[in-house]
């Protein structure tokens, strides 16, 4: 069953269209990603969603009912902004409890759910504290505890991490999928960064330049990107020419226009009914765990990525012979 | 580590605060002394025109008026241009410009010709010239109230506030009494007190449009200038040391607000 659907979204800004006929659809409960780079529309669709602007076209249905014209305080939403904005004249557990206040809920209602939402988010013994005096990751924990604290029907978040460092946001996106799940909220969340869009959602919906570039489960985009926007975004695919594969495997026929291949699909075993790529090492990289580097032949450069052994030496400027299975030569449209 | 200045650097710092002191400081003695006028130093001391200043009910009625054009005008653009600037910044920001060049055009007039177009237009219009003062000194005013009240919204990141407050339930009203407003206190706080002081030493306007039918402490103390100089002096005296508190609040109010950004 869908809870929130999303059809035909149109926006455009002083005649520029930003937002092209975008259908989104997903259940309840359900962990749903925005991803695409910068200046690709997502903050713009989440607003829409939010209601902070109105689209010039289309439907927004939220658990059964049409909300296309209802204003954003009475659409039931949470939304985590990118800035935060937290009050900055209250404390933790005023900022937490503004909204329920809103709700005219009576003060021991909201004692207990303010205090519950502090336990939750890992704020115990900041209560008291005003946003000033927090680091980035606690203000925004405050920025989440206040969104999801009336318990919105639909949660939003605008790139909520991007300003933390890694192992901070790393962290953050565990805590926020486990609350996520405890609290069974239908989330969206905004983001640039495909590693974060692969581990925390359910669904991912690319964008690209206003249109959805492709949708479905990280595992789905990851190994079917069905386009080459997808193909390079998701994956650091390598992304060639039907000729340029023939040529590197030495004459197999390619008749289709774009193919793509995952760097870590090469291997240095040998494949049965495998192509056959020989060609010389260039520019190796370590990336913590993986090797990647490039392998040259004729005129056509490979990217390819292992996992590091030791016992496995990959030298610049030597010859090397990799294989690939035909099922990972994906073919785009 | 320490720069030792040359000295002629303190050479020029003193003749400066001595070239601004010295009047003060003259002023000052002058208020408080018997008579001072073929000697050095004063011939004797005395709170004699204190006295007779504070015991003067023209004086008091005089400083009373002041306080009340003062006031009236700065609480007038408070409670009509708060909401306004806050109105534009956040909901219609192609307006600014537009206020902007307004704001430019209250410089541009000197007010020798702002009292006379102010006298041809409303003499015997039936307006009482003190509310029209009123309303020259609302728009006098209006560069500082903007600024400040401008500023404060965009430090605050108003227009984010306000979609956050929105999304929680909250109206446009609740959102900007309850986030907006105690937010900026502070900002439109230091602008009152300026634009209050900056009033409360005007004297073409008032001079020109009320004169003496609501004789003002401007007006008086011009008057007072021909009479007595030592009473003349102790309103300059009174006058300053108003001026230094109001200052000392508004470094006080910025300082309180530093400390809590
Ligand atoms: N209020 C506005 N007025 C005019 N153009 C706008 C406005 N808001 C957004 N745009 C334009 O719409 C496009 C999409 O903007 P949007 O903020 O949705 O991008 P984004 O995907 O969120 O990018 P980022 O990852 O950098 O935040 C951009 O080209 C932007 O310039
Ligand atoms: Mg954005």
């Amino acid at each position: 069953m869908t809870y929130v659907t999303v059809e035909k979204i149109n926006k455009s800004f002083k005649g520029q269209t930003v937002l092209h006929d975008i259908n989104l659809s997903f259940k309840q409960g359900e962990f749903v990603t925005l991803l695409g780079p910068s200046g690709c529309g997502k903050t713009t669709l989440l607003r829409i969603l939010a209601g902070l602007i109105d689209p010039e076209q289309g439907v927004i249905k939220i658990d059964g009912k049409d909300v296309t014209h209802v204003k954003a305080k009475d659409r039931k939403i949470g939304m985590v902004f990118q800035s935060y904005a937290l009050f900055p004249n209250m404390t933790v557990a005023e900022n937490i409890a503004f909204g329920l206040k809103m709700k005219k809920l009576d003060k021991a209602a909201i004692q207990k759910k303010v205090a519950r939402m502090v336990e939750l988010t890992g704020l115990s013994g900041k209560e008291n504290s005003y946003p000033r005096e927090l680091s980035g990751g606690q203000q925004q924990r405050v920025a989440l505890a206040r969104s999801i604290v009336t318990g919105p029907k639909v949660l939003l978040l605008d790139e909520p991490l991007s300003a933390l460092d890694a192992q901070i946001r790393k962290n953050l996106q565990k805590q926020l999928r486990a609350i996520q799940k405890e609290l069974n909220m239908t989330t969206v969340l905004v983001t640039h960064d495909q590693e974060e869009a692969m581990a925390v959602s359910d669904r991912i919906y690319i964008l690209n330049e206003g249109y959805i570039a492709q949708s479905g489960t990280p595992h789905e985009i990851y190994t079917k990107p069905v386009n080459e926007f997808v193909a390079r975004f998701i994956g650091n695919y390598n992304v060639f020419k039907g000729e340029e594969l023939s040529l590197l495997t030495r004459g197999t026929e390619f008749p289709h226009k774009l193919y793509a291949v995952r760097p870590e699909a090469f291997t240095s075993q040998m494949i049965d009914n495998g192509l056959e790529i020989i060609g010389k090492v260039d520019k190796v990289m370590m990336l913590g765990n993986v090797t990647r580097y490039e392998l040259f032949s004729n005129g056509v450069s490979v990217t390819a990525e292992h996992l590091h052994k030791s016992n496995e030496d990959i030298q610049e400027g030597t010859l090397k012979t990799l294989y690939i299975d035909k099922k990972d030569v994906i073919s785009l449209a | 580590m320490k720069i030792k200045r040359p000295f002629y650097h303190y050479l020029t710092i003193g003749a400066v605060l001595l070239y601004l002191i010295v009047p003060l400081l003259g002023t000052l003695i002058y208020s408080f002394s018997t008579q001072w006028h073929k000697t050095i130093l004063p011939e004797g001391l005395t709170f004699h025109w204190y006295k007779e200043l504070f015991g003067d009910s023209v004086f008091l009625k005089a400083m009373g008026r002041s306080l009340i054009l003062s006031f009236g005008a700065t609480v007038l653009s408070l409670v009509i241009m708060v909401p306004t600037i806050f109105s534009i910044v956040v909901y219609a920001p192609r307006l600014e410009k537009f206020i902007q060049s307004l704001i430019v055009l209250t410089y541009a007039m000197p007010g020798v010709i702002i009292a006379v177009g102010l006298i041809r237009a409303y003499a015997n219009s039936g307006i009482s010239m003190v509310v029209v003062t009123v309303g020259a000194y609302f728009v006098g005013i209006l560069p500082y109230m903007y600024q400040g009240t401008r500023n404060s919204l965009r430090n605050i990141h108003a227009v984010s506030l306000m979609e956050a407050a929105e999304i929680l339930g909250a109206g446009q009203f609740t959102a900007f009494l309850k986030v907006i407003l105690p937010n900026i206190m502070t900002g439109i706080l230091v602008s009152s007190l300026l634009s209050f002081s900056i009033l409360f030493g005007e004297f073409v306007l008032v001079n020109l449009l009320v004169g003496g039918s609501f004789e003002t402490i401007q007006v008086f103390l011009y008057k007072k200038l021909n009479v007595s100089g030592h009473i003349a002096s102790a309103i300059v005296v009174c006058y300053f040391i108003l001026i230094c508190i109001l200052s000392v609040v508004i470094v006080k109010v910025t300082r309180s607000k530093k400390e809590t950004v």
